[in-house]
């Protein structure tokens, strides 16, 4: 099973997610030095110098935030226009992000286990575990309100009092989205029993092995998909091996 | 290096608006707003023991200004000659620092809906010349000039003329308009037009005070609590998958 | 040959070889190279503005053909680069879109105000062919010509030469004419404007009826400042408490119409107490002992009634006056046809003048200074042999031929009398709103033949007129050279174009001698260009035309004080070379030779005297459409006394109308409730109200003073139409018709 692969992830997908990456760390950097008053700072002093002195000029650097940011924003249109019955319907219409009752005792014995409380064993997930489903959800909350109040505040649109909420609830955002994504490049990137998940987003595929420890149900679901392909196509069906009879 | 301020003398001003139309032709500002601002105090008194007196106000460049420390991005800044400039490659028009000016001496331009003010015209100090609104002041009201140095028209009109400064006893941030006229005719401006408290609005206020520590600590728990993870993992030594 | 718009780079290319102009520093022999400005390529021309008729100096930049500031000029010997509000806003003139752009020609019925779109050779044709038709048949004075400003000088010829002896500016009988003839009488010399006033180094500054301060001219106002950061005293005498009110040391909220008691109390103070310049009426005055036994009688106590003020003010006042000679200046104001007796009431304020021994003293009235001036060698003007017809020197025995009388033409108009008036040029004037009761104006206009308007904006009056003909702004023509003596300093100053101008507007001065050309009257018009005509008048001050252009005026040595002057320089220039306290001219033509007090109407129960006054933001009725000046006032308001409006139960900012006696209403007008004016009063700035609708921004807005003004006290002496004798009352706003 090892060396048999499914498919998880569509080459757009993992465009966007890199993308989304690369974009992301910039604009953390910049927009950690856009606060700049000691009343509003969160980044010390010295790196926001630093930053500003890379691009010559604060005007400079919020220039690249915001083209940066409307890149972004672009991208994700283009992506939502063209690409939602393809890529993204998927994902969010056919509720693999949805969280079922396997999902919420997964959150608790994953958490408990993370910490070294317990050695349980997690119930199984879908295409998307619970924790990944989590940060779907959350980041399809956050990503919106960052991209609508950027665009609040790049055009300065409905008077500074709006404008005023806009930078509040952007730097939240943001906030929640640097929470999410610490465990999130920690669990794709450092914890070492994810490297498949990892490489997922590389090569777009998992090994069944993984999947089906990790995904339970989702293996499930397209070996059995695979099953009623090859019955519909019967000429050209091979046999199909045993559950457990390594090749 | 000089510590620009202004003198305005309401002895002399009439109030004649020949200040916000030039400035406003200089920066080019839509009709009706200007960096400097004319207003007349209420007519105190019953006929005819009358008073009432002209005043004309912009950003005091002060000492200790409040806006510094309001603007979230760093719009605002202020040099060693005193000047508070708004750099507008910046500025994001939040108006906290609207907010945060006792003189409500900024104001959004309707253009560009960016926050603009007085800078005592410094590209035109650069060139030698005075700022706009000095030079056209048709009453010869407005004195401008470095206080630092005493053969300056505006440190004898401060310091030995005892031109002063619109404070409170709660706000004294240290502005550097300074203003002569009539001892009742001052008071009566003092009171007609006392700085306010600076302040923020709630956006401002809730993300200085509250957010920016939540978000921040929330950020700090994610981070110890993967790091406490991250240690987990190398002490029970986590398996690759393929093991 | 027909002279075309000439650039200005044209304009200067024929008097120099060495090239276009430039500015010029200060203290720099050297001319900068043109273009320079700081860290830009800007140019920056000097020219004198027309925003107001005080002609400030104005440097315009200009860059790529648009001028995109105005700031004054630091080399006018006047205004040394300062200017007012309107000056800083006539950017918004220049590029008004509704301003005229291209002559029109009637359609409609007059008054209808609808047009046709014609070229200029046709209207010129159209101007030629009717003028002349109507000379034929009745003859050149049955023209009647309505200038204004500095600018018509050009047309004032093509009008003289034509035949007509009939010009009259509203500058004369609504406005300061009464003064020029009050202080002509008593100091044999007219003051002029801009009048010599040497407010800067007064100790003591008098207002009677000027609201100096919201009534702006740039140089006047920086003297004043400065007076009053030296520490100069002021007394105001004003029914409202104005801006300078509001700084004076002394407010007078005097009863309207009875300045002249005021006068005549000050007078007895100031000779029964010996507080008068003696030493100065004695070497320049007659008539002492006529005036010392005349004021005897008129006492503080018994003005004191008669004007509603203090007799202990009005003491102390004098007194004040008497202490600070001859350094007190009484402002002899600018409008002051008020009441009917303003000629006296003029006299009266040169009296004091002179008592105080301020004219041609330091802080008081100085001396103007002439400079010699080139002029054209030009055939004698036809004579009329019907004389005028506006009643100058007949009907109104002392009115100034030069200027004339509008009221006097109007008057004509209607009833024909001496002959029939058939035809009006109207230029840069605003009859329905310079000359009171618009209504018999209106009517002189529907019975006319021929009406021609040349003006830069479409008010009202052009719906009035058979030809409209858009001249180009002071910004972007050539007019004749301001030249002042009035000034410490004596100076020329020159307009001359910034741009090109826009539309198909253009300059008088072409217009003036297409008209002349098409007239056959080249005779008078020897000069060809705008260069010809300034190289003309220039040509015997000895000045060089570069530097003129470079720095936009030239001043010379002045001789302003009496201690300037030797006894054949002529301190007084009447004709016995004193100064006649005692007006025998006055006596000659039946009128008091000392001023006397009459009463005049009180406004009946339940009514309030209208005054009206301006704004600094605002000249007359001009710029209520420019969208500065628009933004920082849109509309007037009326100002009534606290009481008042709680009679009527109305607050700050709700409207009325105003109603006077002949029932006439006003527009409806925002209320501003203000202790600062007297219970008989109700104040508005005048100029608002315009009809017309072609003022995109003014017409309609706020309400109209001079609409109201159905009744004038004429002045018998000089004609002036005393505007302040209209009694209003508030009346709830009725709902349109």
């Amino acid at each position: 099973m090892l060396q048999r692969h499914l498919k998880k992830h569509h080459i757009a997908i993992i465009l966007l997610h890199w993308f989304n990456a690369i974009v992301w760390l910039l604009e953390l950097l910049t927009g950690a030095a856009l606060f700049s008053s000691a009343l509003f700072r969160v980044a010390p002093a010295w790196y926001i110098s630093i930053v500003a002195g890379i691009f010559g000029s604060r005007g400079h650097m919020l220039q690249f935030h915001v083209a940066l940011g409307l890149t972004w924003i672009g991208v994700y249109l283009v992506y939502g226009v063209f690409g939602f019955r393809t890529y993204l319907s998927r994902e969010v219409l056919q509720n693999e992000i949805a969280l079922d009752r396997d999902d919420y005792r997964w959150l608790v014995v994953r958490t408990l286990g993370i910490l070294g409380l317990t050695r349980e064993m997690l119930p199984p997930q879908g295409v998307y575990n619970a924790g990944q489903k989590l940060f779907a959800l959350m980041v399809y909350v956050m990503l919106p309100l960052v991209m609508i109040t950027g665009i609040v505040m790049t055009f300065r649109l409905f008077g500074p009092a709006v404008v005023g909420w806009a930078v509040v609830l952007h730097f939240c955002a943001v906030g929640a989205v640097v929470c999410g994504l610490i465990i999130h490049v920690y669990m794709g990137a450092v914890f070492p029993e994810e490297k498949p998940a990892f490489f997922s987003m590389i090569t777009g595929t998992v090994n069944e092995l993984y999947a089906y420890n990790h995904h339970f149900k989702w293996w499930t679901a397209v070996k059995a998909e695979q099953r009623a392909w090859d019955r519909r196509h019967d000429a050209e069906a091979k046999p199909v091996p045993e559950v457990g009879v390594p090749d | 290096m000089a510590r620009y301020g202004m003198v305005i003398d309401l002895k002399a001003c009439v109030g004649c608006h020949a200040c916000t139309v030039a400035c406003a032709t200089e920066w080019n500002l839509p009709a009706g707003e200007a960096r400097t601002h004319v207003r007349a105090t209420p007519v105190a008194g019953t006929f005819p023991a009358l008073q009432s007196s002209v005043f004309v106000a912009q950003c005091n460049h002060c000492d200790r200004p409040p806006c510094l420390e309001a603007c979230p991005s760093g719009a605002t800044s202020q040099g060693a000659d005193g000047i508070v400039r708004i750099d507008h490659t910046v500025c994001i028009g939040c108006g906290f620092c609207m907010e945060a000016c006792p003189y409500d001496a900024r104001f959004l331009n309707p253009l560009d809906k960016k926050v603009d003010k007085c800078d005592f015209c410094a590209a035109r100090i650069e060139r030698g010349q005075e700022p706009a609104c000095v030079a056209t002041c048709t009453a010869s009201a407005k004195h401008f000039g470095d206080l630092e140095d005493p053969g300056s028209a505006v440190f004898r009109l401060v310091y030995e003329q005892g031109a002063q400064r619109i404070e409170s006893t709660a706000v004294a941030v240290g502005p550097n308009v300074f203003y002569a006229g009539k001892p009742a005719q001052l008071a009566l401006v003092q009171t007609s037009f006392p700085p306010r408290a600076p302040r923020l609005p709630v956006a401002g206020t809730s993300l200085s005070r509250v957010l920016k520590g939540l978000v921040l600590t929330m950020v700090g728990v994610t981070f110890a609590g993967q790091a406490v993870a991250f240690f987990n993992q190398l002490r029970t030594g986590e398996q690759d998958f393929e093991d | 040959m027909k002279p075309d718009n000439l650039s200005r780079r044209q304009f200067l290319g024929t008097l120099t070889a060495a090239g276009a102009a430039t500015a010029v520093e200060a203290s720099a022999a050297e001319p900068r190279p043109t273009g320079w400005s700081g860290s830009e390529r800007v140019e920056k021309i000097p020219t004198i503005c027309e925003m107001c008729f005080w002609r400030c100096g104005v440097l315009a930049s200009v860059k790529d053909g648009t001028v995109v500031k105005l700031e004054g000029n630091p080399h006018h010997p006047l205004t040394r680069g300062r200017l007012c509000a309107r000056g800083n806003a006539g950017t918004d003139l220049l590029y008004d879109p509704d301003r005229l752009k291209y002559p029109l020609l009637r359609v409609g019925a007059r008054g209808e105000g609808r047009f046709k779109r014609i070229g200029w050779d046709e209207a010129l044709d159209i101007f030629a062919t009717r003028l002349k038709a109507i000379k034929a048949a009745h003859g050149a004075e049955s023209v009647a010509f309505f200038p204004h400003g500095l600018s018509p000088r050009f047309f004032s010829t093509v009008m003289s030469a034509f035949g007509t002896p009939n010009s009259a500016e509203p500058s004369f009988a609504q406005c300061r004419g009464p003064r020029e003839i009050g202080y002509g009488l008593t100091f044999g010399q007219a003051l002029g404007s801009p009048e010599p006033l040497d407010i800067e180094s007064s100790k003591l500054i008098v207002l009677i009826g000027s609201h100096l301060g919201e009534n702006v001219f740039t140089s006047q106002i920086t003297a004043f400042g400065t007076a009053l950061a030296a520490g100069a005293k002021l007394i105001a005498v004003d029914p409202r408490f104005s801006t300078a009110a509001a700084k004076a040391d002394w407010w007078l909220p005097i009863r309207p119409g009875t300045d002249i008691a005021l006068l005549l109390a000050w007078m007895h103070v100031l000779i029964a107490e010996g507080l008068y310049d003696q030493d100065y009426i004695a070497r320049f005055a007659n008539g002492f002992d006529s005036l010392a036994a005349h004021v005897r009688d008129f006492t503080p106590e018994w003005a004191s009634a008669i004007t509603d003020l203090p007799a202990s003010t009005i003491r102390d006042t004098a007194r004040a006056m008497g202490a600070a000679k001859p350094a007190v200046v009484v402002h002899p104001g600018r409008h002051v046809t008020w009441y009917g007796d303003d000629t006296q009431r003029a006299r009266a304020m040169a009296i004091l003048t002179a008592l105080l021994g301020s004219w041609g003293r330091k802080g008081g009235i100085f001396l103007p200074t002439s400079i010699p001036k080139g002029s054209f060698d030009l055939p004698p003007f036809p004579d009329a042999p019907r004389g005028r017809a506006d009643g100058a020197g007949s009907r109104f025995p002392l009115a100034s031929e030069e200027m004339g009388v509008t009221n006097g033409l109007v008057d004509a108009t209607l009833s024909g009398d001496p002959y029939p008036i058939k035809a009006w040029v109207v230029y840069g004037q605003n009859v329905l709103e310079s000359i009171p009761q618009p209504q018999r104006t209106r009517k002189a206009l529907a019975s006319l033949d021929f009406v021609v308007v040349v003006d830069v904006m479409p008010v009202e009056q052009i719906n009035y007129a058979d030809l409209v003909l858009p001249e180009a702004t002071y910004l972007e023509r050539y007019d004749t050279p301001t030249v002042v003596t009035t000034a410490k300093r004596p100076f020329i100053a020159i307009r001359q174009p910034v741009i090109e101008p826009l539309h198909e507007s253009k300059p008088g001065w072409w217009i003036a001698l297409q008209m002349a050309n098409r007239l056959g009257l080249d005779a008078w018009f020897p000069w060809k260009s705008p260069a010809e005509h300034l190289a003309t008048i220039v040509e015997p001050m000895g000045i060089s035309l570069l530097e003129l252009q470079s720095r936009g005026a030239m001043d010379f040595p002045g001789r302003p004080y009496v201690e300037d002057r030797t006894a054949d320089d002529g301190v007084i220039q009447s004709s016995s070379g004193k100064i006649e306290l005692y007006a025998g001219d006055l006596k000659d033509v039946g009128a008091d030779p000392l001023p006397r007090y009459t009463p005049v109407e009180q406004p009946p129960d339940g009514f309030l005297r209208l005054i009206y006054g301006r704004a600094p933001m605002h000249s007359f009725a001009r710029t209520q459409n420019n969208a500065r000046l628009y933004a920082l006032m849109s509309e007037n308001e009326v100002w009534l006394h606290t009481a008042v409006a709680a009679q009527h139960g109305v607050r700050t900012g709700d409207r009325l109308m105003l109603e006077n006696e002949d029932g006439v209403k006003s527009q409806a007008v925002k209320v501003r409730v203000t202790e600062g004016i007297r219970q008989d009063c109700a104040y508005m700035v005048h100029g608002f109200g315009q009809g017309g609708r072609w003022l995109r921004r003014a017409s309609g807005r706020g309400a109209s003073d001079t609409g109201l003004m159905t009744r004038v006290k004429v002045d018998p002496l000089m004609g002036g139409t005393g505007m302040r004798v209209t009694f209003v009352r508030p009346v709830r706003v009725a709902a349109a018709p």
